[in-house]
């Protein structure tokens, strides 16, 4: 049972660590992504369909200077 | 659309692809090595549909997109998988191999719950993401194991030169990546060059792999010296 219990505890150091190597390695990622299986050239991921600009988030509404955080 | 140059790199790393199982099947060491093979052999076949419909569809068809990434989370599936194996051959003496199997599966599925977690407020295109996203963090694991495996290799002296090509070079390969990623990410604007070299460094995991079956016997072994020396 304790070396289950290894197992499991190893598992999410594991999983810890890479998601923490990833979070530094993306940190000032464009958006793209790594691909590593084989040779092939790599087209855009599939939610960037066509060319067209990418709109404002939905909560940047008019062009009006955003202001302080509230509790600044 | 690809240059002459990427259908170059890309059929070269097909060649070598193809080299891995045949050195492995003329070596006699594809039974020992199934996953890895496994893994070379379904790349050959992925590399197939991926130029059929490249050049029936194109470059930037949704057809030629969706096949390349949920291919390429299938494929990472495999390596990592792979990667569980070599895992098994060097805990082999410790008779671990049912808690490799466990933590294998353990940590594919807390991977997968993790990427779930990530992209489960995504409105459009939810398994999509899901697919990219597990293969994104699926890589990140797989580097990590690898060097896990590497400092186990160091610990437990392992001295099959085989076994122990087939882990560095696989460190390399990941590393590679990981390092081509952040530097393109760091100067974007050479990020082209480094995108370009994406596809070079992808023929450096089939070719070591070929060197090693071919060229290394099953049964050689490295001088314990020659490795860095960890204390027990």
């Amino acid at each position: 049972m304790s070396r289950k219990l290894t197992v499991v505890l190893l598992a999410m150091l594991v999983l810890i660590g890479a998601m923490s190597l990833k979070t530094v390695v993306v940190a000032h990622s464009d958006g793209s992504v790594i691909m590593a299986n084989g040779g092939a050239p790599a087209p855009p991921t599939p939610w960037k369909n066509g060319g067209a600009p990418a709109p404002p988030t939905p909560w940047k509404n008019g062009g009006a200077p955003a202001p302080p955080t509230p509790w600044k | 659309m690809p240059g002459p140059f990427e259908y170059f790199i890309w059929l070269s790393c097909t060649f070598l692809e193809i080299a891995v199982v045949v050195c492995a099947l003329k070596k006699g060491t594809i039974r020992k090595y199934f996953l890895l093979n496994l893994y070379m052999a379904t790349s050959v076949i992925v590399t197939a549909a991926r130029f059929r419909v490249l050049t029936s569809h194109g470059f930037t068809s949704s057809e030629y997109i969706y096949l390349y990434y949920y291919s390429d989370a299938l494929l990472t599936i495999f390596l990592y998988l792979a990667l569980s194996s070599l895992y098994t051959h060097v805990f082999s003496e410790l008779k671990a191999e049912r808690y490799v199997r466990f933590g294998t599966l353990l940590l594919l599925a807390g991977t997968a719950l993790f990427s779930y977690g990530v992209v489960h407020e995504s409105t459009t295109k939810l398994i999509s993401r899901f697919v990219v996203e597990l293969s994104q963090n699926l890589y990140f694991v797989g580097l990590v194991l690898t060097y896990v495996l590497w400092a186990a290799i160091l610990k437990l002296r392992e001295t099959r030169t085989q076994l122990i090509q087939i882990v560095l070079s696989l460190g390399v390969y990941f590393s590679l990546f990981a390092a081509d990623y952040a530097l393109r990410n760091l100067y974007p604007s050479v990020s082209s060059l480094f995108i370009s070299l994406l596809q070079v460094f992808g023929c450096f995991l089939p070719l070591a792999w070929a060197y090693t079956f071919w060229r290394i016997p099953e049964d050689a072994r490295i001088v314990p010296s020659r490795l860095a020396v960890v204390p027990r």
